[in-house]
Parts: C-alpha cells; structure tokens; sequence
C-alpha cells in the first residue's frame, strides 16, 4: 500500500519520534508505514486519518488504484 | 493493579526476569552436578526454575501486552519460525536416534533447549529485517 504519511508529516514539521508520541506507536513503526514495509492495521489507519484531519483514502492508496 | 503496571510500563522487566531465570538454570545444574542430594530433594531442586520461569511469562506477557501492533507481529512472526523449527529439531533428533546412538552427552535435553531461545532470537531479527 502507497502512503503520504512522510509527506504529511514534514508539512507539519514533526519528527517520526514526534508522531509516534502522538499515535502512541513506536518509531520504528512510523519508519515501517513511511517506507511501505508496513501496512497499519485499520484503527492505527484511522488514528492517523484523524490525527492528520484527513480520509484514510487521502493519506493511503492501493497499489491497484494507483 | 494499575498502579503497579504504570509503574513497571517501559521497564526491561522480560529481560531481567529472564536472566533471573537463566542464572537460577546455571545454579541449579550446578548444584546437581556438584552435590549428592537425596532423590526427592534432587527433583524438588530440579524444578526450582520453574519459579523464575512463572516470573519471566508473566513480565514478557505484560510487555507484549505494552507493545504496539508493530513490534508484537514481530514477536509473533518469530514464533511462526520457532515453533516449526523447534519441531523439526526434535523430530529430526528422534529419527536419528532409531538410526544411530545420540550420546545423551550433546543431545539430552539440557543440551537441546539451549536452541529453542535461538530459533526464536533468529525470528525476531528475520522479522525485522523485513520491517526496519
């Protein structure tokens, strides 16, 4: 799965330490979902979606949809 | 209760428990070699680590319970490797021993377990090497 959560992040200028904080994950979490080697699970999804004010669709894409 | 896990929240308490347990094996299978206890006693002292072990499941347990979704696929990803292989070990150890002698010397079971925290130790990094 494609996602903007680096993008998003640096618009907010948050470290991946920051936003792990703020979603209650680890780091090394946000590293995986950043650099696609994780899927999160749909409620990390949705907390992400929230946290950045945004649809889950708009922050992750399907490699299909693409 | 609560009190108590906020207190020990982010504390290596897996990780010391374990080596509690791990000092306590050493001890006991010294003192076994070393000293002639009465039978009872000899199998009342064997089964001492079973209490550090009791404290190790326990705080791993509570750790897993800490960890974000991450971190316990990971863990579970290791067991998913551990287990097949700790399986294949001693399935492999009892075809050979209708075959040839084992000296109980390398392959009792005090020589057999050390390998099952390996296989686990090399799930984890296989884990994640995939994610990091």
């Amino acid at each position: 799965m494609k996602n903007r959560l680096k993008v998003l992040r640096a618009e907010r200028d948050w470290s991946q330490a920051e936003l792990a904080d703020r979603l209650n994950v680890s780091r090394q979490t946000i590293n995986a979902i950043e650099t696609e080697k994780y899927d999160p699970s749909l409620p990390l999804a949705f907390q992400i979606a929230e946290l950045f004010e945004m649809k889950i669709e708009e922050i992750f894409t399907s490699e299909k949809r693409k | 209760m609560n009190r108590i896990y906020q207190k020990l929240a982010g504390k290596p308490i897996a990780l010391f428990s374990g080596l509690a347990w791990v000092v306590v094996y050493f001890l006991v299978r010294g003192l076994l070699e070393a000293y002639q206890f009465t039978e009872g006693l000899r199998v009342v002292v064997a089964l001492i680590p079973i209490i550090p072990f009791a404290f190790f499941l326990v705080a791993a347990l509570f750790e897993i319970r800490q960890m974000d979704e991450l971190h316990r696929k990971v863990h579970l990803e290791a067991l998913a490797i551990a287990f097949p292989l700790a399986m294949l070990l001693l399935m492999i150890l009892g075809l050979l021993e209708l075959v040839i002698p084992l000296s109980p010397d390398d392959w009792s079971y005090h020589h057999v377990w050390y390998y099952l925290p390996i296989f686990y130790l090399f799930g984890v990094w296989n884990a994640w090497r995939r994610y990091l």
